[in-house]
């Protein structure tokens, strides 16, 4: 496998580059903006600009932007974030939560919708022409195109004011008080405002996964290794499930890349929701250029998506023994 | 004992406007043990009866009627299920184009076990000693099991699809094509591997192929199939020697052969005929020299001929004589025989001396670092050549031997890598510097596929026209060159053809306008990249007597690169035989064709199929595959496939100056003595003195 571990080899070092691009245009982005955190406070008048002083040292500023941007890579680097300028509070503190609650909703929204709608489109364009392949696209291209917020919107009031079934808002009723992730998401409460949103994160990604598995498998109908696997006698399913596994790749990327850039969250379900994810808190600290708040933010997402691409390219290896051989000796 | 016996099957698709009838009322039975072929032009419906015996059609075909009886049982009649526990069991395929019927992302192995797996309840362990066995028996390395087919070259593919066949061993092999695609010297080999393995299992064989040559050679009853319709059936000897159909007549004249020089195959005129409604009339007609008004009124029922295992559907079937005599004539098909009128060979127009072509290959930015020299991929290394005005040459090789890119160089669509290359008296970088626009319309290039070169949205105007623009060239009657170059490629009344696309045309007609797009410039030299390659006999025959007549009457030098032995022996005046990037062999066609120097030539010549049964051919089978072309075998190349190669040969590298004269020289320290009879001689093998190359006959039993 030495093949394989060169190509991986490469593919870490382009990773590990990629990522020092991402955060150096992030220092770079957030320093080109106009203001300052504490333009707040100085148009306020109650600082002196002695004070102003004292606080911009306090947090490093006063230094030059090549010994500011080296402290930021070695801090980044080694995941200390600093201290949110307006939270006051260690970023990681403020970030983590979100994160995590961001993840419990759409992580597995997306897988369950890898699954099932892949498996309904490869069903779908195997049988071409069907009313079940006319449906399910028209359905969720529908689905797809209309923004999330209105589904949501329509879910809840379906579903909460008029149905009455579960509640409209939140992740917990307000009068849970949890102690720890254990004791958070383990409860029937939690699972109770988690149906709504969660049906409405998967319907909203399923729409691209169906076409990708319906379009791959169609493509490869008509080919001439199906042909002979119906020759040796394989059922219809198995002949299906062979032209799937033919048409992983595409699916397989989209998923890599859907899964890298859920780390963003999902702004506007997370606000129709309130749901206390990482995109509400990314638009609230850009709004108050909570530097070291959206300096972290950004880093996770940009590595989340280059380590998405990673497994990505090591998958591809893995399901496609073309490209290991291939890909080893381009790039 | 009958093993299948199809009776009246009648199969249509259904498209959008229209019903196709495929296949028409066609009836044949096999008998056990029995090799059978069909044979046809492409739209004979041949595949379309294999799909619908294997029960594959496509969703819009159906079998409209007919019985399908196989080992007593009706096919037809039964349900999906019990249709699948017949496939592989006792009916097994192997299927027109290696290259692709594998699937991509199973291991060649597993795509083996699985066939046993679906038939047979066996664990994996045996369903791999299976497999393993059958990789030994079609001459694969049995430790290569868990390879995946990307890691397999063309030939060995087709041996993995011939091991997948053999899996169960089945009753009856249906083998669609198992040829097209490849080699001669592979073609070849994988006809030799089918046949022995065939006779040790003892099975049946359904041989489905255009190619009457292989038929010939492998089968013991045929079906000529045209239009969906048997126009010809019965024993091979009977058939093939004396046809008693105006269309197994036409066919067999339109093979070109390789020893027949003096003979000029003569082409069938038109089309293959439009099979949009039920025939009515006899699916031949068109083209028939023969036809009669009784021809037109109904299709012939197949005639049984008394005394013989042979059926004919032809309504003049009784005066068979006089008409197998009439149609070796080609005047009777409307062809004029202007005889092989030689035309003199003007001065010399296009000249290389040891052009060479190398690829660099990719490296890791590590050892470019390091200042490693790259390796090269040799597809042109050192060819001498020259072209006369009026003189067809004829470029000769296995895939993978850089014909295409020497084709490539020659019309500078490549830069040379080094070596000279002059055209019109004046060197190629005289042309590179300013003069390329003069170049480009002096030199013409023919792909290979007429169905990807053409712009499928431009008319047949549009296309001849352009180079007409691009080039500035007698745009003031761009119509009248239009349709001039039309006429003079054959495709008339040629206004007709002015406005229709491509998809409109044949496959004939649009390798016609691609040529017609080359000549509407008038150009001194035309570089024709296997253009009969994708095209039925009938129209291959066409197009190489097209291209002979230019040769003769323009003016022009032509360079025909192919793969085809036979039809470059029929077209060209001088030969080149190419392998890995070198000359090994050239010369006058009739000498390289009677008296070949060069082993591998002898061999490429041997291995064409021959389309009279009673020839009998003795194989030179050669072993392995073409080395790599990056990490070459010091001395001579082609040294360890070689049957006579001796020490010296793999010391030192021939050159083509090794022996012969002026009109016929071949890069070989051995040259097959001229004393020798022929080249299909295989003695070189079993020749004691000559200590053979290790494995030089693994191949045989």
């Amino acid at each position: 496998m030495t093949k394989f571990q060169r190509f991986l080899f490469k593919r870490l070092a382009v990773s590990i580059l990629l990522t020092l691009v991402a955060v150096s245009i992030i220092f770079v982005v957030l320093r080109l903006l106009p203001g300052s955190p504490f333009e707040a406070l100085v148009t306020s008048g109650n600082l002196n600009q002695e004070q102003i002083d004292e606080i911009r040292a306090m947090y490093g500023l006063d230094q030059s932007i090549g010994a500011q941007y080296v402290n930021y890579l070695t801090s980044l680097l080694t995941f200390q974030f600093g201290y949110s300028i307006l939270r006051s509070q260690p970023v990681w503190d403020v970030l983590e939560p979100r994160l995590i609650n961001s993840l419990i909703l759409l992580v597995p929204a997306l897988v369950t919708t890898a699954i099932l709608s892949s498996a309904l489109g490869m069903y779908a364009g195997w049988n071409r022409g069907s009313g079940l392949e006319k449906g399910s696209i028209i359905s969720t291209t529908l689905l797809r195109s209309t923004p999330v917020f209105i589904t949501a919107i329509f879910f809840i009031i379906v579903f909460a004011y008029n149905l009455e079934v579960v509640p409209a808002l939140g992740m917990r009723s307000i009068r849970a008080t949890p102690d720890g992730y254990l004791e958070t998401f383990v409860s029937l409460d939690f699972l109770h405002h988690y149906v709504l949103p969660f049906t409405v994160a998967v319907l909203y990604y399923s729409g691209d996964f169906l076409l990708l598995a319906r379009n791959g498998v169609v493509e490869k109908r008509g080919s001439e290794f199906l042909k002979l696997h119906r020759a040796k006698g394989l059922s219809e399913m198995e002949q299906l499930a062979r032209a799937g596994r033919n048409s992983m790749l595409p699916i397989l990327t989209y998923f890599t890349l859907r899964l890298g850039m859920i780390f963003q969250g999902l702004i506007l379900l997370e606000v129709v929701f309130s749901w206390p994810g990482i995109g509400r808190e990314l638009v609230l600290a850009i709004q108050q250029q909570d530097y070291p708040l959206v300096q972290a933010a950004v880093f996770i997402m940009a590595l989340a998506v280059i380590i998405a691409n990673l497994l990505a390219d090591v998958l591809y290896a893995y399901f496609d023994p073309t490209v290991s051989t291939n890909g080893g000796s381009s790039a | 004992m009958t093993l299948l016996n199809v009776e009246d099957l009648k199969v249509t698709y259904a498209t959008d406007d229209e019903t196709v009838h495929a296949v028409n009322d066609v009836s044949f039975s096999i008998d056990e043990g029995v090799n059978y072929g069909l044979a046809g032009e492409s739209g004979s419906g041949k595949s379309t009866v294999a799909e619908a015996l294997l029960g594959l059609l496509p969703g819009n075909g159906t079998v409209e009627h007919g019985t399908i009886e196989f080992n007593g049982t009706d096919l037809t009649s039964l349900s999906a299920a019990e249709r699948r526990d017949v496939l592989w069991e006792d009916i097994a395929y192997i299927p027109q184009s290696a290259m692709d019927s594998l699937d991509p992302v199973m291991s060649t192995g597993d795509q083996i076990a699985q066939a046993i797996h679906t038939h047979r309840n066996v664990t994996d362990a045996k369903a791999r000693d299976r497999v393993r066995e059958l990789f030994e028996i079609v001459g694969l390395d049995p430790d290569r099991i868990d390879d995946y087919p990307h890691e397999f070259s063309g030939g060995m593919r087709q041996r993995v699809t011939i091991a997948m066949a053999l899996a169960l061993e089945p009753d009856l092999i249906i083998a669609d094509e198992p040829t097209t695609g490849l080699d001669v010297i592979v073609q070849d080999k994988i006809i030799d591997k089918i046949l022995e393995i065939q006779e040790r299992m003892d099975s049946s064989l359904l041989l489905i192929t255009h190619e009457i040559g292989v038929i010939a050679e492998t089968c013991d009853e045929l079906s000529i199939l045209y239009g969906g319709t048997v126009m010809e059936q019965g024993s091979v000897d009977n058939v093939l020697v004396n046809p008693t159909n105006p269309y197994t007549m036409g066919l067999k004249n339109s093979f070109p052969e390789i020893d027949e020089e003096d003979e000029d195959p003569v082409a069938i005129p038109g089309s293959p005929p439009n099979l949009n409604g039920e025939p009515t009339s006899c699916v031949f007609r068109d083209r028939c020299p023969f036809a009669t008004d009784e021809c037109a009124t109904s299709h012939p029922d197949p005639v049984a001929l008394p005394n013989r295992n042979h059926r004919s559907a032809c309504h003049r079937v009784k005066e068979a004589a006089q008409m197998r005599q009439a149609a070796d004539d080609p005047e009777t098909w409307g062809i004029p025989d202007d005889g092989s009128a030689d035309s003199d060979r003007g001065e010399i127009i296009l000249e290389t001396d040891g052009l060479k072509k190398h690829y660099e290959q990719s490296r890791s930015l590590l050892s470019k670092i390091r200042g490693e020299e790259p390796d090269y991929v040799k597809a042109v290394d050192g060819v001498s050549l020259s072209v006369r005005r009026s003189e067809i040459l004829g470029v000769a090789g296995e895939s993978g031997c850089g014909k295409s890119t020497l084709g490539e160089t020659i019309a500078l669509l490549e830069d040379p890598t080094d070596g000279e290359l002059t055209f019109d008296g004046e060197p190629y970088e005289h042309y590179q510097n300013g003069n390329l626009q003069e170049f480009r319309r002096k030199v013409q290039i023919v792909f290979q596929d007429p169905f990807d070169s053409l712009n499928p949205r431009q008319t047949v105007r549009k296309l001849v026209g352009e180079p007409l623009t691009i080039h500035d060239y007698r745009t003031d009657e761009t119509e009248r060159a239009i349709v001039e170059t039309l006429e003079k490629v054959g495709l008339t009344p040629a206004e007709s053809f002015l406005d229709q696309y491509p998809h409109e045309l044949s496959g004939g007609q649009r390798q016609r306008v691609a040529v017609a797009k080359a000549l509407v410039l008038d150009p001194d030299f035309l570089i024709c990249d296997e253009p009969a390659s994708m095209l039925d006999v009938s129209l291959k025959v066409n197009l190489l007597n097209l291209l002979r007549g230019l040769a003769d009457t323009e003016d022009i030098g032509i360079v025909y690169i192919s793969h085809d032995l036979a039809s470059l022996m029929q077209v060209s005046d001088r030969l080149a035989i190419m392998y890995l990037g070198r000359v090994i062999e050239k010369g006058e066609v009739d000498r390289i064709a009677t008296q070949p120097k060069h082993p591998y030539t002898a061999s490429l010549l041997s291995a064409a199929p021959e389309k009279d049964p009673t020839a009998d051919r003795t194989r030179v089978l050669l072993d392995g595959e073409p080395p790599d072309p990056v990490d070459l075998p010091s001395g001579c190349a082609f040294a360890p496939r070689c049957p006579k190669a001796r020490d010296a040969c793999r010391e030192a590298e021939p050159g083509i100056e090794e022996t012969g004269d002026e009109g016929h020289r071949a890069a070989c320290y051995f040259p097959e003595r001229d004393d020798e009879s022929t080249a299909a001689d295989a003695d070189g093998i079993d020749d004691g003195e000559v200590p053979a190359s290790a494995n030089a006959d693994s191949v045989h039993d």
